[in-house]
């Protein structure tokens, strides 16, 4: 039997995530294994008059290019992919691993190698989306591999997962809408904030977001969705912080960083397992010890953490600050080959004062009567 | 365990029947169940230094495209399919269905206009295939759905897939060097003649070939492979020839084919199973009345009915025929979205004369001819 939260996760992608319109070309990015989500899609593109196309993986290929590839095959990309790109008007990305960790023993200089020539494509569709000639979407179809990490039964996670995206019940593009809404007024009330201070176990941190803007992540780039973020001040970062969840890059984990900063920079940086990979990363080029980016994460229905970014940095009450490159259309000026993401988690002890009064406490906001749309899930 | 044959047909395909080169574009097209053989396919791509791209659709998107989509979606031609036939400079295609009969739902009117939109595109393949700017070949993967349509257990299927190919042995590719030359010699012989005869139960045809090439294929272009064909002289094609074997096109099956021929084209068709559909194919535009290829199936290691046309058409002692298109290579001159090839077993109680003289009888040359 089908089970009705893919044919609306589908359906959600496709008109709000998206936007689909007749005679756009859609590529849906999947593996076989979500042979589900990715064919309901095709079936909404083509109701949305689109013409839609899969394009399935075979993850022991990029293994077999990193093991064997020559130099030049390795960094080699195709013209047919940069054709793609010119062309497309729409990406699904489907995340749908069957084994998260294949690549955690590939040699990290050739797989950097890979990803800096693939690199140049990315950038050209991050330009094409960003400029709105190309809308993207990067969802997540439920496998055993991710419910494995996550520490659930299949089972449990389809739920988890399902209700992260709010298809567990009809109407979800509604939700999303009043999500979106909530989102936007929250972002805009944020703007006028000159410094954030953020306090909680081992944790007090001032952070200058003056001039800058903060945009709100309302399920179109990502689903499920559900933060405000912005990019500080370069130089303004100032404090101790100490990071609840193990802080995950490329899939190896490091645990309990803590970090020291003066003028925007880290000068204190330590971990009680994997510092050195911590502190390689840190020395990765100048813009690695400088925050990209502050957020909240405010999808209450995200109630855990999964070891999966795309629903770990929207948990309901929690903040994240990434080390690294920021973001150009929020004004932000940092730049660095990194962009790590790091999740605190404030919903039992935390405290948020912008420019001196208290707004958030134990991971919600407490100005504004909670919008009506709050009530089903998410705060703003 | 690794199947020591899938990387034997992986070294085949990459290193004898495209022969891919260092910097070589190699378009690998396929289904997600066709996996084992994508990957060492993949590795040999880069072992001989070319750059494998990769296109897999699911299952099942084209059954929702024919069920459902609008006549301007089911026309439209992807740009991107039209990029990869212009770049490419090999071409993999590995059949590997999840089903078989997925489409036998869909209405075939709307299946003749999908094809129909994707002619240009298969005619500008062709161009570049003949042109010598891609090489390209097409196999199979065995699955499930194909082992069911085949009356086999998978395990079984393989041995027979396998088999054909000449896989298990050790050198397959010395194997298929030495018949592509016993095929070349009876190309040669049937070249200088002008008119052939089949005739056996329930036919008697007769088709002019003079001045066209007979082509021998040994596994460069299909895989596996074994056969001799040519394109008939598009006006003299005469008489009745009835199909042995049941014939599945775009999915469908129709068992039973009888048709007469006069001055080249299909005055009369009938068949036992699916009449309705093999009249819808045979309007679907004017070359699909023509006989666009007759060839000899040369293989001795496919001597069973499997009722997949890749392995049916070359069954040793067969001789095939194709409603539709042509290969220009042969000096054919057919255009049509139509290529549909019925095959008919002559290995017993026939016999095939040219200009005349009997050449073949009971699924074999006569001696002196090859």
């Amino acid at each position: 039997m089908k089970d009705p939260r893919v044919e609306r996760l589908a359906a959600l992608i496709a008109g709000y995530s998206l936007g689909l319109r007749e005679g756009q070309v859609v590529r849906i990015d999947a593996l076989d294994v979500a042979a589900p989500l990715a064919l309901e899609l095709y079936r909404a593109a083509l109701r949305a008059g689109a013409h839609p196309y899969t394009s399935i993986g075979v993850p022991a290929l990029l293994e077999t290019l990193l093991a064997d590839g020559s130099d030049e095959q390795l960094t080699y990309v195709s013209p047919l992919r940069w054709e793609e790109i010119e062309r497309l008007d729409a990406l699904a990305t489907i995340w749908s691993e069957v084994n998260t960790r294949s690549l955690s023993r590939v040699d990290p200089e050739r797989h950097a190698a890979y990803i800096a020539a693939q690199r140049k494509l990315s950038n050209r569709r991050w330009e094409r989306i960003s400029s709105g000639e190309m809308t993207w979407c990067g969802t997540l179809f439920p496998t055993n591999a991710h419910a494995q990490e996550a520490e659930m039964s299949l089972e449990e996670y389809e739920d988890f997962v399902f209700a992260a995206c709010h298809v567990h019940e009809p109407d979800a593009e509604g939700h999303w809408r009043g999500v979106s809404s909530a989102l936007e007024a929250r972002a805009s009330e944020l703007g006028a904030v000159r410094e954030l201070r953020v306090v909680g176990p081992d944790t007090d941190l001032r952070v200058g977001v003056e001039g800058r803007s903060w945009l709100a992540a309302d399920g179109r780039f990502n689903m499920p969705d559900g933060e405000v973020f912005t990019t500080p001040v370069e130089t303004e970062t100032e404090g101790v912080i100490r990071y609840t969840f193990p802080a995950l890059y490329h899939g190896r984990e490091v645990e309990d960083v803590r970090l020291r900063f003066e003028e925007g920079r880290v000068v204190d940086a330590e971990a009680a397992r994997g510092d050195d990979y911590l502190q390689s990363l840190l020395a990765m080029d100048a813009g690695a010890r400088v925050l990209g980016e502050v957020a909240f994460g405010l999808n209450y229905e995200i109630d855990r953490f999964t070891r999966n970014i795309l629903f770990d940095e929207k948990i309901g009450g929690t903040m994240h600050f990434a080390l690294g490159s920021g973001f150009q259309q929020t004004g932000g000026k940092n730049t660095s080959g990194l962009h790590w993401d790091m999740i605190c988690d404030l919903r039992d002890e935390g405290e948020v004062y912008a420019d001196g009064e208290l707004v958030w406490k134990d991971g919600r906001f407490l100005a504004e009567p909670v919008p009506a749309v709050a009530e089903s899930g998410v705060g703003g | 365990m690794a199947d020591a044959r899938v990387e034997r047909l992986a070294g085949v395909l990459v290193d004898y029947s495209t022969g891919v080169r260092e910097g070589d574009l190699v378009c690998i097209d396929t289904a997600p169940a066709a996996k084992p053989l994508v990957e060492a396919v993949w590795r040999r791509v880069l072992a001989a230094g070319g750059h494998p791209h990769l296109r897999i659709e699911l299952d099942g998107a084209a059954e929702i495209l024919l069920a459902e989509a609008s006549d301007a979606q089911l026309d439209w031609v992807s740009p991107l399919r039209e990029a990869e036939i212009e770049r490419a400079d090999v071409r993999i295609a590995v059949e590997a269905d999840a089903n078989t009969r997925g489409h036998t739902g869909v209405d075939p009117a709307r299946q003749a206009r999908h094809a129909r939109a994707r002619e240009p595109l298969r005619r500008r393949y062709f161009e570049r295939a003949n042109a010598g700017e891609l090489r390209s070949v097409v196999t199979l993967f065995p699955t499930d759905a194909a082992a069911q349509d085949a009356d086999r257990s998978l395990a079984e299927y393989e041995d027979f897939v396998y088999h054909a190919g000449l896989l298990d042995h050790e050198d397959p590719v010395a194997e298929w060097r030495a018949l592509e030359e016993r095929y070349r010699r009876l190309a040669a012989a049937l070249g200088e003649r002008r008119e052939i005869r089949v005739v056996g139960e329930g036919t008697d045809l007769t088709l002019g070939v003079g001045g066209r090439t007979w082509i021998p294929c040994a596994g460069r272009e299909n895989f596996p492979d074994g056969e001799l064909f040519t394109g008939p002289v598009e006006t003299e094609v005469e008489g009745v020839v009835r199909f042995t074997y049941p014939a599945s096109f775009a999915g469908r099956r129709v068992s039973g084919v009888e048709l007469e021929f006069r001055g080249g084209e299909a005055v009369r068709a009938a068949a036992e199973q699916g009449e309705a559909f093999l009249r819808e194919m045979l309007a679907m535009d004017d070359g699909a009345r023509h006989a666009g290829e007759f060839s000899f199936g040369l293989n001795d290691a496919v001597t069973e009915f499997t009722g997949h046309t890749l392995f049916d058409e070359k069954i040793g002692g067969t001789v095939h025929l194709a409603l539709g298109a042509s290969y220009p290579e042969s000096g054919g001159t057919v255009q049509s979205a139509l290529h549909w090839d019925l095959v008919c077993d002559l290995r017993s109680g026939s016999e095939v004369y040219a200009d005349g003289e009997l050449v073949y009888r009971d699924g074999r040359f006569v001696d002196g001819l090859s």
